[in-house]
Formats: structure tokens, C-alpha cells, sequence
């Protein structure tokens, strides 16, 4: 008897309703789990991936602005500052001025990825949850891996049919299993006048954001890395003898000595195929890859050397530049608050911009009678123990002053 | 018993969506309706001119049926009220029913805001659906929208999942279920069959476009409370708001504001000079920082106030400070 009370439940309910409503309740408790881990960034999105308040966000959302004003879901406000930040990858990390057992989302492993599995968009398109603070969840499939494209550099995207539209960028992509896989930057579009979704969407990976993360809480701008006095071209181009077939990877066609490549080893003629255990087969590959990892780190490559297979390790980036740029970077303590436009905002007491007779209000023109554009073309102006000639308008007039900026904390 | 279940399971096939979705093209169908408008006029379906124009096939709206949803056995339809505006032809207004009866259709209220029209027709004993239970349903929730466009004869399904609980001042949920002109006014129903909502919103101008993956749809709760006006044949406009006129980027690495990422046709922003790419940084004195900031600074204006607004431009100099007044005028959202 109970055998047939159970056979005829089993009859009622049925088995596939029962299916979606299985796969209903897992998508809904991730949901549950990685949206209150939300930041509503701006007119973006962004995702808290420590309980004290680090977050991802594009470059292209946050800039590196200090002081942003953000929220949770809820509506909880924070001010967020830039900590890293990378322009060419857009991806910036920042850190929620006194935060403390926030809600958040820990990044995953995007190499783990297949193409075709569940994936969870979480955005505020169109800036629709502004207001009610709730943000927007879509759903879709990983589409492609490995994707490449130029500026914005998503050298190494993950392709997703979840839809993400504009105020979605910076917001996590999110695997079944609650973890941060990418962070949502990109979507090709077609129609006109109107940035809508297509169904193409496209994010950073996650891997890739992990291994610049050292560099990003160091502080200021990370650059990708790359191979520093190597040549390369596609294999099995025409114009070139034994360069191996399309698809064998890329060939080295010049090293200069004296360079992070020459010292490596590499050797002209070179079929560079592998690099940390991603297959490379071409130069779209190649340099996404590479930039998988930001300058000043090494990494292991492997070459087809005539019938030989070699690995080798190298140092990515320009060591000499790296280092000019670390103490441009120190330098950047001037004592004053980035406000709209060049306009300076707070001037830190006793700072070297209060020295120099700077004020808030104040707004910049000229560096040494060169007239600056933007504060990122006025930070590459810098150097250490330099002193340089500003002009700002206040009042209406122009007003020339010294500053001197500091030595740098640590020299090398 | 095992073996019985393994055998349920099998018949059912991989892919568990296709069966569950086919039943729901079966029943819940039949309670989305086609509705045929002719017009004499037109004024909410051509939008723009010149470059917009030569696009008239995204912006514009197309023939063909759109669709509706039996709310009342007794005759009572709901749709978007977008897919019946403008200037009704005299019995230009017909209804086709799952079992293809074909019947005049009378438009009894309306309400701008919410998108939402009342339709009338001469039926009784037609099939309504079950009403969701909206504590049971939450972002995440699986989610099937129902049209019967371009065929009236065969409903069109898209799934999708509740993407958020609270849109349109809280009057709309919010689907990824792909939306376009025809299915706009159908079911947004759960896989057990129950409706959620009445799709609504999808109209030329607002920015979200069509099938983009950013629908709505207007709450049984919000639809029970308007339907004696709507059975009364009220039409009940939307609030107008002060409004500049521009859209808003995702942001500006350099200045500090809202990039400018669209100016609207004819709109105050235009009259005063404003351009696409500048970044609106002060408005009336208040510091402008995201499109939250905006909000509140335009709060205490009136339609019809004078405003001073401060933008930085990029000329070949670098950025530079630019001044404009504007009369801020009205406009329903969205």
C-alpha cells in the first residue's frame, strides 16, 4: 500500500517541472548569496570581494578618483577610493572607506570555465535599480573563451550571453557555485543610437585580475605585461621560411640583446607555443596570455627550438621604465585632493602643495609652460625632487607657483 | 521504485525546460490573446527623424499583432497601452482568441505611467490564469513571457528569469526574457503556469530598447488596485518631471560628473548647447557626481525653473569649464 501511495505522488508531480524548479532553487540561493556583495559604483557597477571592503570595478566606471560616493543593495553609502587601477585592462580595485563584515563575493577560477556553462550577470542596467538600491540579475551561458580585442584591452575575455547592458559594467559574472569568475566590462552592439545588449557580452577574468592583485594593492597604475625586446610573427606566414604552420603558436624573429627576451634566452627562429600551461597559437593568443600577468613579474614560456622543446623563464616588462615609474609614482604624494576637471579639491595642511601656495578651487593649466590635459598627463609629468612650475587660474587670473615634489619614500 | 524513476526521468529527456515549456504553449497560452489596432494616426509609433528615421525598423512600430492577456473571464483584457495608442480607427480594434474567434475589441482605460490599457470584448467563460504568489517568487525565479506575435494562431515563449522585484516605482518587476513590440502586453508567467505580470514598457523611446535583455512587467497587485478606473475608462496620464534632456554615461576616468552620453532631440540640453561627451559636473550650485546626485539636485526644481548648469568640455586645450541656463521642462518617466 505504501508503495502505491508513493508511485501515485511520484505520478503527480511532474518530473520535469520538478527538474527546472531544482536548477530554480540553486540559481536562486547563489542570487541569494552573491547579490548583497554588490556595489552600485556610479553610473557602473562593482563587487566587494573581502569582508573589509576591497572591490572590483572597469577603470572606465571609477577612473582613479578618491572619495567616490557608492552603495550596497539597500542603499547603504560608502566612499570608495581607487587603490590600483589599470586603464588598458579596465579593471580597478578600490577599497570602502570604513567598512567592516561586509557581504561578499570571492573571486573563482575563470581557467575552470567550459563553454556552455550556467553564468549569472549581476548590473544596475540603465541605472534602473537606483533608488530601490536592488540590483539587476541576468542569466546566461558562457558563450566563448579567450577572446581578444584591442582598447579597452580585453585581451583574454570571457564571451557571455547573460545580458549585460550599460550601467553593467564593473558588476561580477558569477558561476553556479557563487564565485566571481569575471568582472563584466564590454558589449558589442549594433543598433543605432542605442547601446543595448545583443546578446554579446564580455568580461575580464578573473584569473587575470588575481595575479595583477599585488600590484593593484600597492597602489596606483598597473601596467600589462609583456616581452620586452622580442619580434614576433604569426606562424606559417608566406613571407617567412620555417615558420612552422598557423596555429603552431608564434615565431621569434628578432631578439635584442641586452633586453629581459635576450636574456631569457629566446633565439630568432624561436616557435613560442606554451606560456604557465596555456597553449598559445597565434599572436591574438600571444599577447593575451602575457597579459594575463601585469610587468615586473616572471613567467615560464615555452619554445620549439629545431627539433628541441625549451622552457624558458622571463621577466615581463621594461625593467629601466619600471623603475622611473616606481618613483614617479611615490612622488605623487603632493598633498592635495583631485576635484572636477584640474580643478584641486582639499589641500592637506603643511603638504607640499600648501608649501607651494596652492588652494583648493584652484585650476591647473600649465606644468613648466606645457599646457596639461587631464591629471593622468600631469602625474606622468612627475619627478621625484623635481620642481615644477605650475600655472592655476584663480579668480579669473592666472597664478604661477612652485612645487616641489617629494623624494621618494624608498630608493632603490 | 527505483527503476520506475529512473524511467520517468529518462522519458523526460536532457533537457528538462522543453517539456515543462511546451505544456505551458498548451494551457497558459490560451489566455494571451492577439490584438490588431488600425490607426488613423500615430504620434507614439514614429519617433526621431533623420538618422533615427533611416532606422525605422528598431524604432518604429511595426505591423503586426501584439498581445494580450484575459484578466477576466467575462471579457477583460490587459496589454501595454503603448500597443493600443494613438488614433483608433472606428471598430478598428480586434481581438483574436487561442481558438482563432476573432472579436471587437473596445479600449476602456488606460494609464500612461504604468503602461497598462484595459480592452473590452463581447465573451464569456474565457480561461484566466492563476495568479502567481509573490512571496514564492524572487530574483532568480524562473520565468516564461507569452505573446502571440507575428502568428496570431502560435504563441511565441521566451524564458527568462525575475531579474529584480521592484522597477517603476516599484509598480513593474524586471525580466531577462527577451521583449519585443509584439510580445509586449502578453503573460509573464511562472513555469507552473501562474502570471506574474503584464509585459509593458517596451516603446520606442525608452533606452533599453527591444530583446536586449531588460523587460518589464507591470504587478497583478498594482493592476488590481487601477482596474475599476481602467473598467470606468479613465485615462490616467503619467506625472511629468523636470527632465534636461541628456543620458548618462558609465563615467569619465579624468573629470569628475556624468559623461554626457546622449542629448535628446529638442530637448532643453539641446536648446542651451550642451553637447554628447561633455561631463555635466554642477547643476544650481550642488555638485554634480553620478546620476544620483543629479536626482537630487534637480528634486527641488519645478517644470518651468531656470537652471544653471556647469559642464567641462574636452577642446584641443584640455578640459575646459563651460556655463549654460536652461528651462527645465516636463516629462513622464520612462
Amino acid at each position: 500500500m505504501t508503495a502505491a501511495l508513493v508511485l501515485s505522488l511520484m505520478l503527480m508531480q511532474d518530473p520535469d517541472l520538478q527538474k527546472v524548479q531544482e536548477l530554480q532553487q540553486k540559481l536562486r540561493a547563489v542570487v541569494e548569496k552573491v547579490s548583497p556583495a554588490y556595489v552600485f559604483f556610479g553610473n557602473g557597477s562593482g563587487v566587494c570581494i573581502s569582508s573589509d571592503g576591497w572591490a572590483l570595478t572597469n577603470f572606465h566606471v571609477s577612473g582613479d578618483r578618491q572619495g567616490q560616493r557608492v552603495r550596497m543593495p539597500g542603499g547603504k553609502q560608502f566612499l570608495a577610493d581607487i587603490v590600483g587601477f589599470d586603464p588598458l585592462g579596465d579593471i580597478s580595485l578600490c577599497k570602502l572607506r570604513e567598512a567592516k563584515d561586509l557581504p561578499f563575493c570571492e573571486l573563482g577560477d575563470s581557467d575552470a570555465l567550459q563553454v556552455g556553462q550556467h553564468v549569472i550577470a549581476v548590473g544596475n542596467p540603465f541605472l534602473l535599480g537606483n533608488g530601490s538600491w536592488e540590483p539587476t540579475i541576468t542569466f546566461g551561458i558562457v558563450s566563448a573563451l579567450h577572446r581578444y580585442m584591442d582598447n579597452p584591452g580585453y585581451f583574454d575575455a570571457i564571451q557571455t550571453d547573460a545580458q549585460i547592458n550599460p550601467g553593467n559594467s564593473g558588476g561580477p559574472l558569477i558561476t553556479m557555485d557563487g564565485k566571481v569568475v569575471g568582472i563584466n566590462g564590454r558589449i558589442d552592439i549594433k543598433r543605432f543610437m542605442n547601446r543595448v545588449n545583443t546578446g554579446i557580452g564580455y568580461a575580464i577574468p578573473s584569473r587575470q585580475i588575481q595575479r595583477y592583485m599585488d600590484a593593484f594593492k600597492r597602489g596606483g597604475r598597473v601596467f600589462e605585461g609583456f616581452i620586452d625586446g622580442i619580434q614576433i610573427g604569426e606562424c606559417g606566414d608566406g613571407r617567412y621560411d620555417n615558420v612552422g604552420e598557423y596555429g603552431d603558436g608564434v615565431f621569434v624573429a628578432r631578439v635584442d640583446a641586452e633586453t629581459p627576451a635576450g636574456k631569457a634566452g629566446f633565439e630568432p627562429g624561436d616557435i613560442i607555443f606554451e606560456a604557465e600551461g596555456y597553449r598559445i597559437t597565434n599572436a591574438n593568443r600571444f599577447h593575451g596570455v602575457v597579459s594575463n600577468w601585469p610587468e615586473g613579474v616572471s613567467i615560464r614560456v615555452k619554445v620549439r627550438r629545431k627539433a628541441e622543446e625549451k622552457e624558458l623563464k622571463v621577466f615581463l616588462g621594461d625593467p629601466a621604465k619600471i623603475l622611473e615609474r616606481k618613483r614617479a609614482m611615490e612622488a605623487t604624494e603632493l598633498g592635495f585632493a583631485q576635484g572636477p576637471g584640474l580643478q584641486l579639491g582639499a589641500i592637506q595642511p603643511g603638504g607640499p602643495a600648501a608649501k607651494a601656495g596652492l588652494k583648493a578651487g584652484d585650476v591647473l593649466t600649465h606644468v613648466d609652460g606645457r599646457r596639461v590635459g587631464s591629471w593622468t598627463e600631469f602625474r606622468a609629468l612627475l619627478r621625484p625632487n623635481a620642481e615644477l612650475l605650475l600655472t592655476v587660474t584663480r579668480d579669473g587670473k592666472d597664478v604661477e607657483l612652485t612645487l616641489k615634489v617629494p623624494r621618494p619614500k624608498t630608493d632603490e | 521504485m527505483n527503476l520506475l524513476l529512473a524511467f520517468l526521468l529518462a522519458a523526460s529527456g536532457d533537457d528538462p525546460f522543453a517539456p515543462v515549456l511546451a505544456k505551458l504553449r498548451e494551457t497558459a497560452s490560451k489566455s494571451v490573446v492577439a490584438i490588431d489596432v488600425e490607426r488613423d494616426s500615430d504620434p507614439d509609433g514614429i519617433t526621431g527623424s533623420g538618422a533615427v528615421a533611416q532606422h525605422r525598423d528598431y524604432y518604429n512600430r511595426p505591423k503586426g499583432p501584439t498581445s494580450g492577456v484575459i484578466y477576466e473571464a467575462d471579457g477583460f483584457i490587459l496589454t501595454s497601452r503603448f500597443n493600443v495608442s494613438g488614433g483608433i480607427r472606428k471598430n478598428g480594434l480586434k481581438v483574436t482568441l487561442w481558438d482563432g474567434r476573432q472579436l471587437a475589441g473596445e479600449l476602456l482605460g488606460t494609464d500612461e505611467q504604468r503602461d497598462i490599457a484595459l480592452v473590452k470584448i463581447d465573451a464569456t467563460a474565457l480561461p484566466v490564469l492563476a495568479h502567481a504568489d509573490m512571496s514564492a517568487v524572487g530574483q532568480g525565479s524562473f520565468l516564461a513571457l507569452i505573446g502571440r506575435s507575428p502568428e496570431r494562431s502560435h504563441p511565441t515563449i521566451n524564458l527568462g528569469i525575475l531579474s529584480a522585484t521592484s522597477r517603476m516605482n516599484k509598480a513593474a518587476v524586471q525580466t531577462d526574457a527577451e521583449m519585443n513590440y509584439g510580445n509586449a502586453g502578453g503573460a509573464l508567467i511562472t513555469l507552473k503556469g501562474e502570471l506574474v505580470g503584464i509585459a509593458c514598457n517596451i516603446k520606442p523611446d525608452t533606452v533599453w530598447g527591444q530583446s536586449g535583455g531588460v523587460g518589464f512587467a507591470c504587478k497583478l497587485a498594482e493592476i488590481d488596485k487601477l482596474l475599476p478606473r481602467l473598467k470606468k475608462g479613465e485615462k490616467i496620464e503619467a506625472e511629468k518631471r523636470p527632465f534636461l534632456g541628456i543620458r548618462a554615461g558609465e563615467g569619465n576616468p579624468d573629470v569628475e560628473g556624468i559623461q554626457i552620453a546622449e542629448v535628446m532631440k529638442d530637448s532643453p540640453a539641446e536648446k542651451a548647447g550642451i553637447k554628447k561627451e561633455d561631463v555635466l559636473v554642477e547643476l544650481g550650485g550642488v555638485k554634480i557626481t553620478d546620476s544620483e546626485s543629479l536626482k537630487e539636485a534637480l528634486e527641488p526644481r519645478k517644470i518651468g525653473d531656470e537652471v544653471e548648469l556647469k559642464v567641462m568640455r574636452k577642446e584641443k586645450a584640455g578640459w575646459k569649464e563651460k556655463a549654460f541656463k536652461l528651462k527645465l521642462e516636463g516629462k513622464a518617466e520612462p
